[in-house]
């Protein structure tokens, strides 16, 4: 399609930057290891946060990726699906505490509360498709990402107006209190529960995806969606179920979240959205083993590379720009990988 | 009698309607507009924005073929259904409270005695039995609007209207009227708060007459136009220009300093509007970063115009423009360079990202020395003199109105570039771009120079606000750059039509001057901006003020009978 012969400016500016990414995160990496600046121990714990943080991503990732597989959209909207799992759930745990029933039974509690956030984020994923996205099948590409940017301020600010601006802190469990040792190592309990969560979920989809017959059907329409619909599968009702599921990851994801960090607001769907989408580009979009990858690369990325590259070249705060560096993930991956770590070089 | 599937269509609407009227308040919008009053004693917006989705599903569920009674049954079900959702809802809560407000924050006893009608001395039970008679019978009333000519439509819409604006209107006109010397006018049209009675029949009579007359009487103008010879017809013409002109011109002087503040905001964001217009409307590149370039021109701006800022050049904004022009072009050039290869939605993504960078650069520790970190850069110097000037007839301006003339400028300017361009060679170039990339580029367009291009020439305008708004503000702070600027920017743009140039002056005055006019609204402005996007979207993808080629474009893609998805069989892209 394109001449390749030729040098372009585009492609100079490209290579200046490739290499001036390079240099940055040599000499960033080697000035802070040279030098020091954090114990062996605090690396640990930066990369077992690193971890907890992607599994979460990538729990949001793959609602970004089935849905891109099934209608190369992208569901911009699907961090406030995320959020709202997280809030609703919030109600419920609050009920349980005061009932003293969320402490007495944490086993059982823990669980209900990930059922609760799956599915009302699922029913908000399944209207959000109904009435958003489903008119626009046959619109050009840009329309339907137009709408989800719309439905993403829509979701968002009702929950605000709904249930209130302030942040609510989720209530303590005891049960995620202190450390447990695994082989040796001491792992936040919250910590550790969400990788278990993320990873027992992430296994259940791909039995899904992989051995079910709507599965087969979920790929059969991901692959071709007209021949299909020709082969006797019902195409719409194949995309309601990748919306469902996409949402019920994302609202369990959305509990998850609030166990970690104690806390949910309306707002909360914003970057975590982002950087999961940045999780499955980073995957290879469309690619579900991709996104599961991509969003815990991302986690620990964005954990350790404040302190490793930029703490190294004397740049202060560094943890402040921890955004920064998820986004600037997410622009050079799209920049010199868009078909992602792992996906085929093709529709870029 | 109406059909079983009219039956349940109407059913399924008025749940859906019923579903609304909860959301209002329950998402505090009515409760809101509670205390704002249309008509002193009787009427307030809160209670219109309740009747608003009766009347309207009444007259969407009336708008089918049948015989007048069945279609007016309908719409009675509807209404009947949507009141008896919203009354059970209402009793619910009423028996849930105060616990409920634990959860759903806005259904204090305020809001439930407002929706129940407490202020008439109702019972809870009485007035969800008055909240349910009234949905019922304004879907009635609004099947019946639908059912009656269409010149009496329009009258009743004509009329309604006029009521809303003298409503929407009266923070601003009041203080003008008593200015003005019309105190008697004043006080026949408003008492304390809202219009009496008798004034607001009026006002609602003189809007439908109005409206009545304006077809014929714009037919009439119209006929006259076409009969003149081409002399009188230039003549009337420059006529037009120059009565808009003086329109202009007299602005600030007419509105007073508040209006003038929002017409001001509302200007930045016609600005901003025609520049993303020219990225997103013409050479159809969603940018969600469009923020980073009015964000660099406000910045640069600061940098080399505030004697306190770390260059501290302290130069004249005049000197100062061209310089901040040139570089957020480069700095587009730069941006667009690498990302403009990108497919539609992942350039959309990529724009975002760059935005979100700036944001987060803009208010960082590492960045402190240059831009000041949280607290900005201060003293930014007035556009024109001390930000106090004088003119002809209309005296000193000063404040918001100071800006106003510059900005106007900028905006006219703008604007008149955006038209050249987009029937230029250039703008034809877009066009084919937008339409369909890979016959662009076979038809010997360089798609990746006209990309550029297009991504330039936006960041240009948009550091153009940004300067202006640095020196409005007489500062700049990183909080005023955030995703939502360009988002909002993105809804004008939408709302207007994409690629229409009276779109965008539309769409600003529509999303950003009303929630001005409507202060209690403003928490819900987001909200109101994503139902936007997604109405426009699935209901007018055109805009309100459609541009013919785009509008031909989109109404292809709806009608065409291809496959579910484009590019999957698009032999000739090849891509997918």
């Amino acid at each position: 399609m394109r001449r390749p012969s030729s040098i372009r400016p585009a492609d100079v500016v490209l290579w200046a930057l490739g290499v001036a990414i390079v240099v940055g995160v040599s000499v960033g990496a080697f000035a802070t290891l040279s030098a020091g600046l954090l114990s062996g121990d605090q690396w640990r714990d930066l990369l077992i946060f690193g971890v907890s943080q992607g599994s979460v991503y990538a729990l949001i990732a793959l609602g970004y990726t089935l849905v891109y597989g099934v209608l190369f959209m992208i569901n911009f909207a699907h961090g406030d699906v995320f959020m709202f799992g997280g809030m609703t759930a919030f109600f419920v745990a609050d009920y349980f505490s005061d009932s003293g029933f969320l402490n007495g039974n944490p086993i059982l509690a823990v669980p209900l509360l990930l059922l609760v956030g799956a599915l009302s984020s699922m029913i908000v994923a399944i209207v959000l498709e109904r009435i958003a996205y489903r008119p626009l099948r046959r619109a050009p590409r840009l329309v339907p990402l137009i709408t989800a940017i719309g439905a993403s301020l829509f979701i968002s600010n009702s929950v605000r107006g709904l249930y209130g601006d302030s942040i609510k802190a989720y209530p303590r469990i005891d049960f995620f209190q202190g450390t447990w040792d695994i082989f040796g190592i001491p792992i936040l309990k919250a910590h550790a529960t969400v990788i278990v969560a993320a990873v027992a979920l992430m296994a259940v989809l791909y039995w899904f995806v992989e051995r079910t017959r709507t599965g087969r059907a979920m790929r059969a329409v991901s692959e071709d969606k007209d021949t299909a619909a020709l082969m006797g599968i019902d195409v719409d009702r194949i995309i309601v179920t990748t919306f469902a599921i996409g949402g019920m990851l994302a609202g369990a994801a959305g509990v998850l979240y609030a166990i970690v960090y104690n806390q949910v607001i309306w707002s909360m769907g914003f970057l975590p959205g982002i950087k999961a989408f940045t999780a499955a580009v980073l995957g290879g979009i469309g690619n579900i083993f991709g996104a599961m990858l991509g969003g815990v690369v991302l986690g620990i990325l964005e954990s350790l590379a404040p302190f490793l590259l930029l703490s190294g070249l004397g740049v202060p705060s560094p943890n402040q720009l921890k955004d920064v560096i998820a986004f600037s993930v997410l622009v050079l991956v799209l920049i010199f990988r868009p078909y992602g770590l792992f996906g085929r070089k093709e529709g870029t | 009698m109406p059909t079983g599937s009219d039956l349940r269509r109407a059913i399924s609407s008025g749940l859906i309607t019923g579903g609304i009227m909860i959301y209002l308040v329950a998402v505090g919008i009515a409760p809101a507009l509670a205390e704002r009053q249309v008509i002193t004693d009787y009427l307030t917006l809160g209670r219109l924005m309740l009747a608003l989705p009766a009347l309207a599903v009444g007259y969407l569920v009336a708008g089918r073929v049948g015989s007048a009674i069945a279609r007016s049954a309908s719409a009675l079900a509807a209404g009947v259904v949507a009141g008896g959702l919203f009354s059970a809802a209402l009793l619910a809560s009423v028996a849930l409270s105060p616990g409920i407000r634990s959860v759903l924050v806005r259904l204090s006893t305020g809001v439930l005695d407002f929706v129940g009608f407490a202020d008439l001395g109702l019972e809870a039970t009485g007035g969800a039995l008055l909240m349910f008679g009234l949905a019922a019978g304004l879907a009635l009333l609004g099947g019946l609007i639908r059912l009656a000519p269409g010149a009496v439509r329009r009258t009743i819409v004509g009329g309604a209207g006029a009521m809303l604006v003298v409503t929407l209107l009266e923070p601003f006109l009041r203080p003008r009227l008593l200015q003005w010397g019309f105190a008697e006018f004043d006080d026949w049209l408003y008492v304390a708060h809202g219009m009496t009675p008798i004034s607001a029949t009026s006002v609602f009579v003189v809007g439908a007459i109005l409206t009545g007359v304006w077809p014929r009487a714009r037919q009439a103008a119209k006929a006259r136009v076409a009969n003149a010879d081409p002399g009188a017809r230039s003549v009337m013409r420059w006529a037009l220009l120059l009565v808009a002109l003086a329109f202009l011109y007299t602005v600030p002087w007419l509105s007073g300093s508040f209006l003038t503040q929002v017409i001001v905001l509302v200007g930045f964001y016609v600005l901003l509007g025609l520049g993303l217009n020219i990225v997103v409307g013409y050479a159809g590149l969603l940018d969600l970063g469009y923020v980073a370039f009015y964000a660099v021109g406000a910045y640069f701006t600061a940098l080399i115009t505030s004697p306190t800022s770390a260059l501290g050049w302290g130069l004249n904004f005049w000197v100062a423009l061209p310089m901040v022009v040139a570089l957020s072009a480069v700095v587009g050039l730069m941006i667009g360079a690498p990302v403009l290869r990108l497919r539609g939605d992942y350039l959309a993504i990529v724009t975002l990202g760059f935005g979100e960078i700036a944001r987060v650069l803009l208010g960082s520790e590492a960045l402190k020395p240059w831009l000041g970190g949280p607290t900005g850069i201060l003293s930014v110097p007035f556009m024109i003199g001390d930000g106090k000037y004088s003119l002809p007839i209309i005296g000193e301006q000063s404040g918001a109105a100071a800006t106003y003339f510059p900005l106007l400028g900028f905006c006219v300017l703008a604007a008149f570039v955006a038209h050249r361009l987009k029937y230029s060679r250039t703008g034809r170039a877009w066009n084919a771009m937008r339409e369909d990339e890979d016959v662009a580029q076979a038809t010997g367009i360089s798609t990746v120079n006209y990309k550029l291009l297009a991504f330039a020439m936006g960041a240009a305008v948009g550091s153009v606000g940004g300067a202006a708004f640095a020196t409005h503000l007489q500062g700049v702070v990183p909080g005023g750059f955030i995703l939502l600027v360009s988002i909002t920017v993105l809804a004008v743009v939408v709302l207007g039509g994409m690629g229409s140039i009276p779109g965008v002056i539309v769409g600003a005055f529509a999303l950003i001057g009303t929630p001005e006019l409507l202060r209690e609204f403003a928490e819900y402005k987001l909200l109101v901006y994503g139902a936007v996007l997604v109405a426009v979207m699935i209901l007018r993808p055109e805009g309100l003020v459609p541009d013919a080629a785009r509008k031909a474009e989109l109404e292809e893609s709806r009608t065409d009978d291809g496959p579910l998805h484009g590019p999957e069989f698009d032999v000739i892209s090849g891509d997918a």
